[in-house]
This record gives C-alpha cells, structure tokens and sequence, in this order.
C-alpha cells in the first residue's frame, strides 16, 4: 500500500511538470494580451507605449522557457503569484472560491445519488416494467434540458411562485438547494442508465447465480454481492464527474450568483489573468490526481479480487 | 427475484429527504411586497465583483455602493463637483492645489486630512498601473487640510480623472480586508462575487442617510435579475432584460427609468482600406446606415440614435444635421466620389464590386444584428460584407489589420471630458486608435486639448475637434444604449447615474 502511494506521489510531481509546462505554453500561445486589461484600455486613455512598457515590466516580453522557469521557481516557493487584476494572492483567491465549489458540487452529487441510485435499480430489477420506461424517459429528458433552462425554471417556481427558497446568492444550506438540484438532476439522467446497465450486467455473472443457489437471501445477494460489483465501473464515472463539476460549472454559478471556482477561471481567462489560470491548473491537477488515488484505493475495497491479483502479480 | 415491497420504500423515502430539502425557513423566504421594515432596500447589479478594494476592483463597487468616496465627482448634468475636495486651483495645469472637506471622517473614525489622502492616492498609484497611469502624479504634499500635487507634466484634466472610482480615498492605516471610506454606508461583510451588506453610516459628514442598512448584489444573468426582482430578493434591479421591459411595466408597483448611457456603439472604418481611407466613400457608406431601425427595432426602443461620439447635451457636442438612412444619396456619394453606379450598384473605379470585411462580436448581443443590418443595407448598393465574430475585439483590431470595419462600443466621457476618447481613439498612439487614424490637424488639435487649462477653451477645442471627427466621418456612430433600471414604488429618491458611478446614495429611501 505505501509502495503504491509513494509510487502515485512521483507520478504525481511529472505529471505537475509535465501538465504545468504544457499549459504555461499555450496560454501563452493563445493570442491575447493581460496589459489591456491592466490597464484598462476602455476607461483610461492610454498609449501604445504604454502597454509596450507594462508588458516589459511583467516580463511578458521574455522568452518562454524564462517566463515558465520564474513561475516554477516562485512555484517552488509555494508562491502561485498575485492576480494581475485584483492584485491578491492567487491561493488566497483559491481558498475562498474552493469551499463554495466543493459545497455545490457535494450538493450536486448528494440530489444525484438520491435520484439515480434508487431509480437505476429499480429500473434495473424491474425490467421493461413502468418503472424502467419511467426511467428512460427520465433519462432522455433529463440529458436533453439545458441545465441554465432548468435552473431558470427552478428559480420559477420555487422562489418566484411558491416563495420557499431563495434565487440566488449563497450563506445557508438553502442557497445550496437550487444550483444542486439543477446540476444534480442533469447528472442523475446519465447516472440512472448506466446503473441499470451495470446492476444487469452483475446479475449474469456466475458468482451471483452460485449465491442464489446457496440459497442467500436476496437483499444479502443484492447488497453484499451485486451492488458492489456493480460499483467498480461508476466509480470511475462519478470520479470523472466530480472533476467536472470542480471546474465546470459556470453556467449555474452566473445563474445563481455563486462565488464558485467555475466563474473565477472564466473571468480569469477573459482577462488573460495568467498567474490565476496557472495556479487554477496546478490546483486542479492536484485535485483531480487525489480523487484518481481516492477511487484507485476504493477499487480495492468495493472489490477486494483487485487488491488480491496486485499481490499474486508482485 | 426481489419482492417489490422493498423498493416500495424507496419512492417514499427519496420524496420525503427531497421535500426535506425543499421546506422553506423563515431566513430564507424573501420579504413580502411591501417595502422593509427596518429602511432597507437591496440592490441587483449586472456585474459581478471580485474584490472590494476601491483602489483595485474593476467594477467599483467600493464607490457604487457607497462606501468610499472620491475627490471630485461627476454631477447629473455629467459636470465636475466637490466632493471630498472643497474646491480646486491650478494656474498652469501641473501644479494642483486641493482643499480637503474638513470634518469629514473614515469609517474607522480617523478624520480625513491631506496626509490620509496623500497616503490614498499613493496607495492607488501603487497598486493600479491604470490609475498611474490615468493621473501622472509626479508629487503629492500634504500640509493640514491642503493636498498639493504635482504631475509628470501640463495635465489640465487632471481633476476629471479624480473622478475615476479607484482613486477613492480610504483609510490606509487600517487592517483586515474591508476598506474604510468616508460614505454614507459602511461595510458590514463582503462575499467576493456574491454580495455586499452595508450599514448606515451614522457619521456621515453630509447629513443624515436615510436607509439603515442596504444590500448590493450581484448576478450577471438578465433573466436571473428578472426573476430575482419578481421573487422580491431585490427591490432595485440595475439592467433587467429588455424583452420584459412590457412585463414590468404593467406591473404598478414597479418603475422603470430608462435613460440614454455614456456609451456610444460605433463602427470603425479601417483608414488602411484603399477605399474607405477616402471621406467621401466614409460618408456615403455612412448613409446605409438606419439608426432609428437600429435604436427601435434591434434595441427595442431602449437606444438613441448617435450623431456624434458623445450625447447632444455635452458642450462639446456640434450641432449635428440629423444623420438620416438614405440609399440614393448613398449612390450619389459613391458616384461623386468616382465610383461608378449602374443599375443602382456601385462598383470601384476600375469596375470591381466593393467587398468589406466587418468584423462584430458577441459580448454585446445587438452588434452582431447591427452588422447583419449594415450588411442589408450595403447590399442593395451591390456591396458585399462579410461578417466575422471574434471572441475578444479589443485583442483581435489591436493585432490584426485583416478587416475593413468594425463594430465597437465604449464609454466616451467617463469621467465628464472628451478628452479620453479623443486621445485613445484618434491620437496616433492611441490604444483605442483600431481603425489607424493619422489626421495630423486632428492630432494638433488634442494635442492642443491636453495642455488647455481653461475649461471654455476645452470645450471649445473639444468642439472642433468634434466637429473635424465628423465632418471627415472618421467614425460613423450609431447608437446611445440606454441604462435601464427597475425598482419597486416604495424606494424613493433613486437617481439614475449616466455615469454609473453613482448607485446607493444617502438620500435612498423607502416607505
């Protein structure tokens, strides 16, 4: 278990270097220029040798390999830089946006899993019954709404008609209900298919026909054998989605006012704010390679056979 | 294989935790219809804010919602006034002397005299190569109430460019990120992109403030806003969606004030294009152009057609014979011009069919429709245009010469004087200066502007400078947007502020 984790740890550091120089390169190959921005070329009258200054000044003048070599090494320095806008620490911008995205992305998953969990199975045990057409139609519509049309309508009918939540901005658990019901509800329309198509696929293996012939009660078989079977595959689904909802969900935080890290890149990137972009990309590489270690170390308690072949194989 | 009472469970379970979920709690329901108990209003913005700081936030909340104030200010009828500074002298333009209001404290309670501010504006020049760049300070001196500056050279409009929100003067010697200003609302907690709640500030140096505590929001979503106004989560709602404009309207409890902005949609004619480097090819192309079509049916009634860079009540703004859409003096321009006319289509010199490239973008949602109608239009002349969108317009004009027209919008009097879009837009070096205009008597004339201290004789030079931009057709202007506000019948005394700088003010009130 150690060997694999320090194993994953320098997979880890080349992967930052790989992924950090690879992105640094082509942001800044992405024609686009911070200094107008800097200097708010739309409300200051400004020169062009001016903006030919500033672009000296911050060193965007220098070779590439320069420009990522002093990156790297204030990087070293856990130093990610300051924005070129507002003038912060980029971490320090990090952290505040990272709670309210993690809050909206469990949130997010919290409605899904409530959805798509119960109604997968169900759609999977009852088979061509109302309840799998139920679900399929669920699923077809649900992946087919646009999700910002779907949060408009939300806004709708909870906090224009019926008054009981609120439309937009954050600070209570109630803030939470709207955005995650949105995301969740689009997610759980992928999630309820590939449930029933998973909990099928467990219920022909042998090792579930041997159980009922050992003569285990249904709900043992159920949840002690098929479910976890079915588990392995989702779990690499729901990792990729966690990531996806980390970084993308902007359409929902401009349509609930949510200070979320979706929003802030968006703008960044507008802005060619390049000390936000590239600590945004360092950030969510690290997140991302966590939650990949997380689901590898889960593979090997929801199946414990994978645990077992590592040890026949070392 | 499994008995369906088990699942059964399942339905009731997954509608009870939703339902749950979905319950209502006496914080999170928003206010009745009537106005709030305690004087408080909320205010929607359509712009989201990451940061507080006045000195550093690109969309000036510190000042827009009263927390911090500037020097000087831009009145309603868009002139300069006192504000933190009583009164101002400069005999040469370089040399300014500033006597600070006195009684006048910060939030913190420290009384506002010339070294607070000097610490201020140092800090800002500090912090934003803009406003550097936007004021030139050379020197500040600071002696009691007397704030002497120096700039790097003769800088007549020094004094409008204090009105600019990130000169705002705060108090520097406090800690914790919330700034303390001298406005009539101090800050009670600050959630970056979110929200602003703010207090009264029970000091104010200007009278009483009516409200007792007030709401900035914001939400960048038009339709959102809407629906934020419906539910009562706003009682003011800065740029709501113009479709719904009718909606609101109906509604009696609602007003809505809708007046012509500082910002100017413009089309901007590449003077490296052999033909439209000639004014009289600018001029005729410029009667294809349909501002009443534009300013009613694209923006559905919510613009005014531009004669000029600037609104008609500036005094540097000529007295303009009203551009009209004309398709036969187009061809009669075309023609005077040398260009040749058959069967109503125009065609070069030497007998080719004019074909431009226009480029629009997307941030805007009317300029692209802007350029499908010019498109229209040019093609019952014969002339062809191609229409391209690009994602960031400032970047793409600035780097490429590609194009032969564009369309663009900017604020042109941010501050109250012309000479910002004069000097970014038509002086050679100027950053704004997309379409490579080289008028040498334009240029003598702004050069001119910038070294006249005496406000007649910048406007007037303002004037005809003005005047030479259209007699020549630099530019062809086309629309005002408006600024369009929704509030409830119970907030009182809200002021539409053209220049937008100015949104909760001390004399806000409900009933």
């Amino acid at each position: 278990m150690f060997k694999s984790i320090a194993k994953k740890f320098l997979e880890l550091v080349l992967f930052f270097l790989i992924l950090s120089f690879v992105s640094f390169c082509l942001l800044k190959l992405v024609p686009g220029d911070p200094v107008r921005s800097i200097l708010r070329v739309d409300d200051v009258a400004v020169s062009n040798q001016q903006i030919m200054d500033m672009r000296s000044q911050l060193g965007l003048d220098q070779s590439l390999p320069v420009q990522y070599g002093k990156w790297l090494i204030q990087l070293l320095q856990f130093d990610f830089g300051q924005s070129y806008l507002t003038h912060r620490p980029v971490f320090t911008e990090f952290m505040e946006k990272l709670p309210y995205t993690l809050l909206l992305t469990g949130g997010s998953l919290f409605i899904m899993l409530l959805i798509a969990l119960p109604l997968g199975t169900m759609a999977a045990l009852y088979r061509n019954r109302w309840i799998d057409r139920a679900s399929r139609v669920f699923a077809l519509i649900g992946s087919s709404i646009p999700s910002f049309w779907l949060g408009l309508l939300f806004i709708e009918w909870f906090a224009v008609k019926l008054r009981i939540l609120p439309s937009m901005g954050e600070g209570t658990a109630f803030h939470l209900v709207l955005p995650s019901l949105t995301l969740g509800l689009a997610m759980a329309a992928v999630y309820v298919r590939m449930i029933r198509a998973s909990l099928i696929e467990s219920s022909g293996q042998d090792f579930i026909k041997a159980a009922q012939a050992r003569g285990i009660s249904p709900i043992r078989i159920f949840f002690r054998h098929m479910l976890r079977h079915s588990l392995v595959p989702l779990i690499t689904v729901f990792s990729e989605s966690i990531g996806s909802l980390l970084g993308g969900t902007v359409v929902i935080e401009v349509l609930f006012a949510y200070p979320g890290l979706g929003k802030w890149i968006v703008d960044a990137i507008a802005a060619r704010d390049y000390p936000i972009i590239q600590g945004y990309t360092v950030f969510m590489a690290a997140f991302i390679v966590c939650i990949n270690i997380l689901v590898e170390l889960s593979y090997r308690w929801v199946n414990p056979e994978i645990a077992l072949k590592e040890k026949r194989l070392s | 294989m499994f008995k369906l009472s088990y699942f059964k469970l399942f339905i009731p379970t997954v509608m009870a935790v939703m339902m749950a979920a979905c319950a209502s709690s006496p914080s999170a329901s928003p206010s009745p219809s009537a106005a709030p108990q305690d004087k408080s209003v909320t205010l929607l913005f359509n712009v989201q804010s990451p940061s507080i700081d006045p000195h550093s936030d690109v969309n000036y909340t510190a000042v827009r919602a009263g927390v911090s104030e500037t020097l000087i200010k831009v009145n309603k009828d868009l002139k300069l006034e006192a504000w933190l500074a009583e009164k101002w002298d400069s005999k040469d333009g370089q040399h300014w002397t500033f006597n600070i209001r006195p009684g006048v404290n910060f939030h913190s309670g420290k009384a506002v005299n010339a070294a607070a501010v000097k610490a201020s504006l140092e800090r800002a020049l500090k912090l934003n190569p803009s406003v550097k760049n936007a004021l030139h300070i050379r020197d500040i001196h600071a002696d009691g109430q007397i704030l002497t500056i120096t700039t790097d050279k003769p800088f007549p409009e020094f004094v409008s460019e204090l009105v600019h929100p990130n000169t705002a003067i705060i108090d520097t010697t406090t800690t914790g990120d919330l700034p303390s200003g001298t406005g009539p609302f101090k800050i009670a907690s600050f959630r970056a992109g979110s929200e602003l709640n703010l207090d009264r500030n029970e000091q104010y140096w200007n009278g009483k403030v009516k409200l007792k505590h007030a709401k900035f929001m914001f939400n960048e979503d038009a339709n959102a806003r809407q629906l934020a106004f419906q539910a009562k989560t706003a009682d003011i709602v800065y740029r709501p969606p113009i479709e719904s404009l009718e909606l609101l309207k109906a509604d009696s409890t609602v007003k809505v004030d809708s007046l012509p902005s500082l910002r100017t949609h413009q089309l901007i004619y590449n003077m490296n294009n052999n033909d439209l480097k000639k004014t009289a090819v600018r001029k005729a192309f410029d009667n294809l152009i349909n501002r009443d079509e534009i300013a009613s049916g694209i923006m559905s009634g919510q613009g005014t057609p531009a004669q000029g860079p600037f609104l008609s009540d500036f005094p540097f703004s000529p007295k303009y014979i009203t551009k009209q859409f004309d398709l036969n003096a187009a061809r009669e321009g075309f023609k005077q011009a040398g260009y040749t006319v058959q069967n109503g289509k125009v065609a070069n010199p030497d007998g080719k069919p004019l074909h431009l490239t226009l480029l629009t973008y997307q941030s805007r949602a009317e300029l692209p429709l802007i350029s499908q109608l010019i498109q229209a239009n040019a093609k019952e002349l014969g002339i062809t245009i191609d229409i391209r969108q690009v994602d960031n317009i400032d970047e793409y004009l600035a780097a490429h010469q590609d194009w032969d027209l564009a369309t663009y919008s900017s604020i042109t009097v941010p501050r109250g004087d012309a000479s910002y879009f004069l000097n970014a837009a038509y002086m050679p070096e100027g950053a704004l200066n997309y379409g490579r205009v080289h008028v040498p008597e334009l240029t003598g004339m702004i050069s001119q502007l910038n070294t006249t201290v005496n406000e007649e004789e910048r406007n007037k030079l303002a004037l005809k400078a003005v005047t030479l931009i259209d007699q020549e057709n630099l530019q062809s202007f086309l629309v005002h947007p408006n600024n369009v506000v929704a509030y409830r019948d119970y907030v009182h005394n809200w002021v539409t502020s053209q220049s937008e700088y100015y949104l909760l003010t001390q004399d806000l009130d409900v009933n």
